[in-house]
């Protein structure tokens, strides 16, 4: 597998997502210290860190399925929207991937993918219905189509939930620890659907234990620990020589799973 | 999917070879106990003359069943007016309460408990005595089956709100992500599954519903227990009358019941 070419992420354009000085709290916990990142078109930025330490928070937070108590948060130069119909449209360009995968378990896997655009974007059933068969083609789900989400594997599931945000033909693609609730069988399957994805050019922000697609994958490792930005840097240096003490100690204790 | 697992099995042992001679010995006692039991129901039954002909011969005729079969027709149409009203009451108030509004929310939750606090009888007499007085002419199933239902809203609305509950976090997570806006995650995601989860609760709600229909001779509206009373002052027969009614209640109960299971052994499956 190649790594991405980093020439291709041009500096002009305004960040896809940036985040600035973002606070948030959980009662007394300070779950997320002063965040800042900014994640340019075609960029796959991965966050690592112990458990605990505001990764996953971070990344709901750019759809706002978490509120933040102070900071900004940008999608293409535009701040997000409290609330409402601009915040509805807003999530649908941002796609989104859970680690339980949260298949609608009432509807078939096609019905799944094509809800997005017939319901939200008021699309015709037998477009969405085409252009829905060859998503799932793709992430190798389409024989599955007509079953119910609790027919399938946990690796089809949560391809077939990627294939159901790329439905939407988002901005960007949040992945919230994608692969932590699969058999270790089934990983590879779906890190591959993502490695295609990044290497397609999709924008990725990835929170992940898989240090091996980080460092395969990712333009960029943002490590986290204790609600804040530890350290960010190129997963070669990050991997091979971190700058931080806190980093050091993280990829010590996780060595024998690398 | 692997077997389905029984409360059963999952609370109790296997029972070893002891437990299984005691079990043994105590269902044939009690099956001797329960049989001794109705016998001396039948012979006391018997002694004050319950089984002279009398008291049964009438229901040989077509007309006492034809009669009977009408009743039971007036219960079927309140019980199911009542059970579609309990329903949509029951889903305003936990619309209500599942919503974003304080005071919204309190009102749902004041409504359920009022509702589910206070007998039915009482819901009776409000709309056969009250309503009336206020220019209120209401049909008379309705008046037995307006009552019924507020009655069984409350509970309704409980129902609804575990199943809706019930639902995972994540099916409405995945639906915001999508794009779409609260109203929509709630009737396209939340909730078609919560409905599923508890529609065998339903049912068997339904039963309590069906045995609240019977304070329709209070309003005198041709139920299967009004038309009962009708037969018993005929022919002066309580005893017989009465036990004949009970066994229709049991079988539409035990019908209820059986639907009940069934949809909840194919929800389980799914």
């Amino acid at each position: 597998m190649m790594k991405k070419d980093n020439t291709i992420i041009s500096d002009v354009q305004a960040p896809v997502v940036e985040l600035k000085h973002v606070e948030k709290y959980y009662g007394a916990m300070h779950a997320l210290k002063d965040i800042n990142l900014s994640v340019k078109k075609g960029e796959v930025v991965v966050l690592i860190g112990p458990s605990g330490s505001g990764k996953s928070t971070l990344c709901r937070t750019i759809n706002r399925l978490e509120n933040i108590k102070s900071g900004e948060i940008l999608i293409e130069g535009e701040k997000l929207p409290d609330g409402g119909k601009e915040l509805a449209a807003l999530r649908a360009e941002i796609g989104m991937v859970f680690q339980s995968f949260n298949l609608f378990a009432h509807k078939t896997i096609l019905d799944n993918v094509m809800m997005g655009p017939v319901e939200v974007l008021h699309r015709s059933k037998t477009e969405v219905e085409k252009e829905a068969m060859e998503l799932l083609k793709r992430v190798g789900v389409d024989s599955q189509a007509h079953k119910m989400p609790s027919q399938l594997s946990g690796g089809q599931q949560q391809r077939a939930a990627i294939a159901r945000s790329l439905a939407m033909h988002p901005k960007v693609m949040l992945f919230d620890e994608p692969t932590s609730a699969l058999d270790p069988e089934m990983i590879q399957e779906v890190l591959d659907v993502m490695i295609e994805l990044a290497n397609e050019g999709m924008t990725m922000i990835v929170v992940t234990h898989e240090m091996n697609f980080a460092r395969r994958v990712a333009n960029r490792v943002v490590f986290m620990a204790d609600g804040a930005i530890v350290e960010e840097n190129t997963p070669d240096e990050f991997f091979t020589s971190p700058k931080t003490e806190r980093a050091k100690e993280f990829l010590e204790s996780i060595k024998g799973h690398m | 999917m692997s077997r389905q697992i029984s409360v059963r099995d999952a609370l109790y042992e296997t029972p070893g070879k002891n437990a299984r001679k005691i079990i043994m010995a105590s269902t044939v006692i009690s099956i001797v106990a329960m049989v001794l039991l109705l016998c001396l129901v039948i012979k006391i039954f018997s002694d004050n003359g319950q089984l002279d002909a009398k008291y049964w011969s009438f229901f040989m005729r077509s007309t006492t069943w034809r009669f009977i079969g009408s009743g039971l027709l007036g219960t079927v149409e309140a019980s199911l007016l009542a059970g579609l009203t309990a329903f949509s009451i029951g889903f305003v108030f936990m619309v209500m309460r599942i919503s974003f509004y304080k005071p919204l929310q309190f009102i749902g939750a004041a409504c359920t408990e009022f509702t589910r606090g206070v007998p039915t009888l009482l819901f009776i007499y409000f709309f056969f005595l009250y309503v009336p007085k206020m220019g209120i002419n209401l049909p008379s199933v309705w008046r037995v089956a307006l009552p019924v239902a507020i009655s069984a809203s409350g509970m309704v609305s409980e129902l609804l709100r575990s199943g809706v509950n019930a639902v995972p976090k994540g099916q409405r997570e995945a639906a915001l992500s999508l794009g779409m806006r609260e109203t929509m995650v709630f009737t396209k995601i939340i909730f078609p599954q919560a409905l599923k989860y508890i529609v065998p609760a339903l049912f068997s709600d339904l039963v309590i519903v069906v045995k609240d229909t019977t304070f329709s001779y209070i309003v005198n509206f041709p139920d299967l227990m009004q038309n009962a009373k009708v037969l018993i002052s005929n022919y002066d027969a309580l005893l017989s009358v009465y036990l004949v009614v009970a066994v229709i209640y049991i079988i539409i109960n035990y019908l209820l019941n059986t639907i009940s299971v069934t949809m909840a052994k194919r929800g389980g499956k799914r």
